[in-house]
């Protein structure tokens, strides 16, 4: 299981446009994305832009982000790419 | 079926008529927008359901169904932290479709250098059917989620 621990640095968190962003790639994944505010805390889905605006994570708050199989580290980078885009 | 309602008065849009890319290329998800009618007004709950997530500039709420429908009261609103709304929920509430959530002014939001344009979105939703048109009022069928 690959996981990416990354802190948010946009101003609005992780809702609006990054939480768009992120979820619109999360969605091209052909594995489950899973995100979590701590280890061992809630898993939610990434590809639900609901379930990301519930996870209600704030500017300067981590997530860790978790997906398994081909081609999810290069996937893991996008992603903690854009959770950690100001 | 949901119906989704509008949560404020003005002229239904479409999300092409939202000046944010995220929202216009319906990235956030399906709905439409509504350019509210300037002067103090109320937003209430497009559906009826508990409310998820409210911040002063955009709420969430929560069907029974587990289907989420967001308001965004103004774009770029996020900068104004709170200041010209007033919330009249609480998180976690449970509300009734068209009651009020947030009283807030578009003109003062307009004044600000900020649009008031208010996206309203089927958020996980595939596509939304019977999407309206023009004038609105608080209430009237905004658009359906199959």
């Amino acid at each position: 299981m690959g996981e990416r621990k990354v802190t948010v640095a946009a101003e609005v968190g992780l809702h609006a446009r990054p939480a768009a962003t992120f979820v619109q790639r999360a969605k091209k994944a052909p594995m489950d994305i899973t995100v979590t505010r701590s280890y061992g805390g809630e898993k939610v889905n990434g590809k639900s832009i609901l379930a990301i605006m519930a996870l209600d994570v704030r500017q300067g708050e981590t997530v860790v982000i978790s997906a398994e199989g081909e081609g999810s580290e290069e996937i893991l980078d996008e992603l903690a790419e854009i959770a950690g885009t100001p | 079926m949901t119906t989704v309602l509008a949560p404020v008065e003005g002229e239904a849009v479409g999300l092409a008529g939202v000046p944010d890319p995220v929202f216009s290329a319906g990235l956030v998800g399906p709905g439409t927008a509504i350019d509210p009618l300037r002067g103090p007004g109320k937003a209430v709950a497009p559906i009826t359901g508990k409310i998820m997530k409210l911040h002063p500039h955009a709420y969430v709420i929560v069907g029974d169904d587990g289907r989420g429908v967001l308001v965004h009261l103004g774009i770029d609103t996020v900068q104004l932290k709170g200041d010209g709304f007033q919330l009249l929920a609480a998180e976690g509430d449970r509300v009734s479709a068209g009651q009020p959530v947030v009283a807030w002014d578009p003109a003062a939001v307009e004044a600000g250098g900020r649009s008031p344009v208010c996206p309203v979105v089927a958020l996980d939703a595939e596509a939304v059917s019977e999407v309206a048109q023009g004038a609105v009022h608080v209430g009237d069928e905004l658009f359906r989620w199959d």
